[in-house]
């Protein structure tokens, strides 16, 4: 388990480098958004592990709000770029 | 009918989230089912329709599993952007077999929908082509 | 009982592939592909990665079996339609 959360924090690693470098606002939305969904695997993976609902319940809350968070923010770009 | 779907799908949500099946807990997440409004379009949406699409969507999954297997073992070679015809068009479009549609496309690694062509004839599908052909999706 | 071993073995494997997805799915975001086809290998690394992993916790640990049943649920279906949506938005550029 511990391996596991290891591989999954270096994963997470990769899309925040990308949101480091580039300077396209849709390379770094999409990116933040994988950023996002590994968060919240990881709060889950640590809720189960440690046997804790309330890490898990937030996990869950980040998961499908976070990402209707980000779709809104698509949205709303899009009527700036327009 | 497709109200009771709609009314049976909050319940489970509610129950899943709050995963206790007592009386109190279980009245209060179907008092709340109830009085959140129904879209208005569910109302004419026959139930065979939405439950063959519902179908067609469950048996998409395994399909993207196998594509995204091809997909990280061959790189795929060109893109390119097609049309693909909507299946159940009497009147306007609804808008829940719309997004069962999309998530069908979608959700197969190999291909996103684009969004409608015109009036709501067919979608716009950007595919990625692999060198070698993989099965089509059956139901097209 | 006899099962559990076979169970833990199954939801390692499927741990360790779905951990494998995410690199794989998550390495083309470095590279110089085109937008769109980064948003085909974020659909495998997320979602179908992401639903793998959940599965292998589910098999193992069962008994907050509601709480993964929901992230599941939501997972496939927000992410899966958050990819339309931003596939969608970033087509819709004027010019360029």
């Amino acid at each position: 388990m511990t391996l596991l959360l290891f591989g999954m924090v270096l994963a997470l690693l990769l899309p925040i480098l990308v949101v480091c470098r580039r300077t396209d606002v849709w390379h770094r939305l999409a990116a933040l958004a994988s950023v996002s969904t590994k968060v919240a695997m990881v709060m889950l993976v640590v809720s189960v592990v440690r046997d804790d609902w309330m890490v898990g319940l937030v996990g869950v809350i980040v998961l499908s709000v976070g990402n209707g968070a980000v779709m809104l923010l698509a949205n709303l770009l899009r009527g700036v770029d327009r | 009918m497709a109200g009771l779907i709609v009314i049976g799908l909050r319940l489970l949500i509610w129950l899943l989230l709050s995963a206790d099946l007592e009386t109190a807990n279980v009245a209060i997440g179907l008092a709340v089912a109830l009085a959140l409004p129904l879209p208005r379009r569910h109302r004419q949406l026959p139930v065979s329709a939405l439950g063959r699409s519902l179908w067609a969507s469950l048996k998409a999954i395994p399909l993207a599993y196998r594509e995204a297997l091809a997909l990280l073992i061959r790189r795929p070679g060109r893109e390119v952007e097609e049309l693909q015809p909507v299946e159940y068009r009497p009147g306007s479009p609804v808008a829940a077999l719309v997004f069962l549609d999309v998530f069908r496309i979608t959700i197969t690694p190999l291909t996103i929908a684009l969004g409608m062509d015109g009036p709501g004839r067919s979608y716009r599908v950007h595919r990625l082509e692999s060198h070698h052909p993989l099965p089509q999706e059956p139901g097209r | 009982m006899t099962l559990a071993p076979v169970f833990n073995l199954l939801s390692g494997l499927l741990l360790a592939l779905g951990l494998l997805f995410w690199f794989a799915g998550t390495w083309p975001m470095l590279g110089r592909a085109s937008y769109l086809t980064k948003l085909h290998y974020l659909g495998v690394a997320d979602t179908l990665g992401s639903a793998l992993m959940l599965l292998g916790l589910l098999l193992r640990f069962n008994r907050e079996w509601p709480l993964l049943l929901l992230a599941l649920l939501s997972l496939v279906v927000w992410n899966t339609i958050f990819g339309y949506v931003l596939a969608v938005c970033s087509q819709a550029r004027p010019r360029s």
